[in-house]
């Protein structure tokens, strides 16, 4: 055989090899699409639409940024399908109350603000929790939900307080308020709590399961769905008081570090948008479709 | 280019258009990258002079320096490792024994047929669940990070060992032999010499790739560098400052790495002639 004929095709499938591999890799940033429901119209359109009808208050399809899967707000079922406690949420607001059609469309949460701010999408629905560095770079619709930041441990662990924390290593979701409760819970111990940030909770919960943390911090829904979910006996939350007793809440039984609001985010020059949304809320809050969504997904 | 063809006067290479001679396409060749140039110069003085953020620096330099660390660290070891077991995987593609050979080609057809990232999440998130009961070491990032950089980087450079012994002329091997060496003998005398020549090109290329690589690593929280700007662009929504960082960061490895690579060519190059 040609020695020469040879080592060219063979670069060639290398290089074609490699190229496939890059591609392939990157495709996240493909929309999801969601069916709706009643109005039998499908929501065909692509993102790109979107873009070119920035500039009215209102648009006729909203496509929403989100960090998927984070189970229960937003997550694909095992036959594909987008399900979620904003995933309903939005069908309510969306298209029940302002008639308008919707999409998610997957983003990594670490860069889902900068995201917003490059119009990628019109809004963020991501089980997100309202701070005030947050605040300084998006608008936030009012609250729709509330939640805690929560410990989980091992089946057999030992640890029953924050300060049993103290030298063990940690596993968080980059950019989301458990890294942040980690972090101020870090400075508690005088800097002695390791902290492995990870690009998705899944990924936290299996490195719990596999001994790679001793602890997952998190928001309570999320990770209380993983404990009576996939990690059941394996895994409990950590019991006791916390931020949510000391502010006179209805706690729940778990220790939590935090008490946090959830919004929905808007870039800072579409008010008008957002207030018809907050009317929207208000409405499935007064007309009982809230309530029917919450108890479908936060039945305890 | 036109200037290295002496002799024959650069009128005499015109084109019947008159317009792309050598002279003009060689001067559209000099305006074309000098503006090209002069953009990137004032896009990186723009970035440097108004998007950095310098007050930011000094809070964020010491985790960029244990990053840094943490990559170098990793670079070393996987490379140390993936060349020398390379170096195993290119002799045994070569070899004539079916069984050995057979087994290698597989090994690089699965190694270099699948992304670094799926071989990452295999070893992470897939064999501590094959341990019965809970997985002992308690601290799998780095493992992994060594073990899949190696298992990758080692088919690739399997292929180049490879690819330089078969540019070594076959009559090197039967003059060797005919001389009454033995195929070990002759391999690690005559052969491999050469070859190892061939494949430092494409050897180094890779050890390049394997530093870049290590960006991937953030997928299963190794404070690694890209890590880093991830950290600080969520927390101070603030990319050019972090992302200037990683840039020093990753240049100031591949850069000297890929003037050693010239450095080991030069030295080794054919006929050893004295620089």
């Amino acid at each position: 055989m040609d020695r020469r004929t040879y080592v060219k095709t063979g670069a060639g499938v290398i290089a074609g090899g490699l190229f496939a591999g890059c591609t392939g890799g990157g495709s996240g940033g493909e929309a999801t699409e969601t069916s709706s429901g009643d109005s039998g119209s499908s929501t065909t359109e692509s993102a790109e639409t979107e873009a070119a009808t920035t500039e009215s208050s209102v648009p006729s399809k909203v496509v929403i940024g989100s960090d998927i899967p984070y189970r229960p707000f937003e997550y694909e079922t095992t036959s594909g399908e987008l399900t979620g406690f904003d995933v309903d949420i939005a069908a309510a607001v969306f298209e029940d109350q302002l008639g308008i059609d919707y999409e998610f469309k997957p983003t990594s949460f670490d860069s889902i603000i900068p995201s917003l701010k490059n119009n990628n999408f019109r809004i963020i629905m991501s089980a997100m929790t309202i701070t005030e560095d947050r605040d300084e770079q998006v608008d936030f619709s009012d609250p729709y939900f509330t939640a805690y930041q929560t410990i989980v441990v091992r089946e057999d662990s030992d640890i029953s307080s924050t300060e049993d924390m103290r030298g063990v290593r940690v596993g968080v979701q980059k950019g989301t308020t458990g890294a942040a409760a980690a972090q101020s819970l870090k400075e508690d111990l005088d800097g002695e709590l390791e902290i492995n940030e990870y690009d998705q909770i899944p990924d936290a919960f299996s490195a719990l399961l596999n001994n790679q943390v001793v602890a997952v911090i998190n928001d309570n829904t999320v990770s209380a769905e993983f404990v009576n979910g996939e990690g059941e006996g394996q895994v409990r939350f950590v019991e006791g008081e916390g931020a949510a007793a000391e502010e006179g809440e209805n706690a729940p039984p778990y220790l939590t570090l935090t008490v946090e609001n959830y919004g929905i985010a808007f870039r800072q020059d579409d008010d008008e948008f957002r207030e018809r949304v907050n009317e929207a809320l208000a409405t499935i809050k007064d007309n009982g479709t809230y309530d029917e969504i919450y108890s479908e997904y936060f039945s305890g | 280019m036109a200037d290295s063809y002496s002799g024959a006067p650069a009128e005499a290479n015109a084109t019947a258009d008159g317009f792309f001679d050598d002279q003009t396409l060689k001067y559209l060749g000099v305006g074309l990258s000098s503006l090209f140039a002069l953009g990137v110069v004032l896009l990186v003085l723009y970035i440097l002079s108004v998007q950095v953020d310098y007050g930011l620096i000094p809070t964020i330099l010491p985790q960029f320096i244990r990053a840094y660390g943490l990559v170098l660290g990793i670079v070393v070891t996987g490379s140390v490792l993936s060349v020398t077991s390379g170096i195993f995987v290119g002799l045994a593609r070569v070899s004539k024994t079916r069984i050995t050979s057979g087994i290698s080609a597989a090994y690089v057809q699965f190694f270099r047929g699948t992304p670094l990232l799926f071989q990452i999440f295999v070893v992470y998130f897939g064999v501590p669940t094959l341990w019965p009961g809970t997985f002992p070491i308690s601290n799998w990032g780095l493992p992994t990070a060594i073990i899949s950089l190696t298992l990758n980087h080692a088919a690739y450079v399997g292929e180049a060992v490879r690819g330089g012994i078969g540019a070594v002329p076959d009559g090197q091997m039967e003059a060797a032999r005919s001389l009454g060496m033995g195929y070990v003998q002759a391999m690690r005398e005559v052969v491999i010499p050469q070859a190892w020549r061939n494949a430092l090109a494409a050897v180094g290329n890779d050890q390049i790739i394997l530093v870049k690589d290590t960006s991937l690593l953030t997928v299963i929280a190794i404070p690694e560098l890209i890590q880093q700007f991830r950290d600080v662009n969520s927390a101070t929504f603030d990319p050019w400052t972090p992302l200037v960082l990683v840039a020093i960061a990753y240049l100031s490895i591949t850069i000297p790495m890929g003037r050693l690579v010239e450095y080991l060519e030069a030295r080794s190059d054919w006929g050893g002639e004295s620089q």
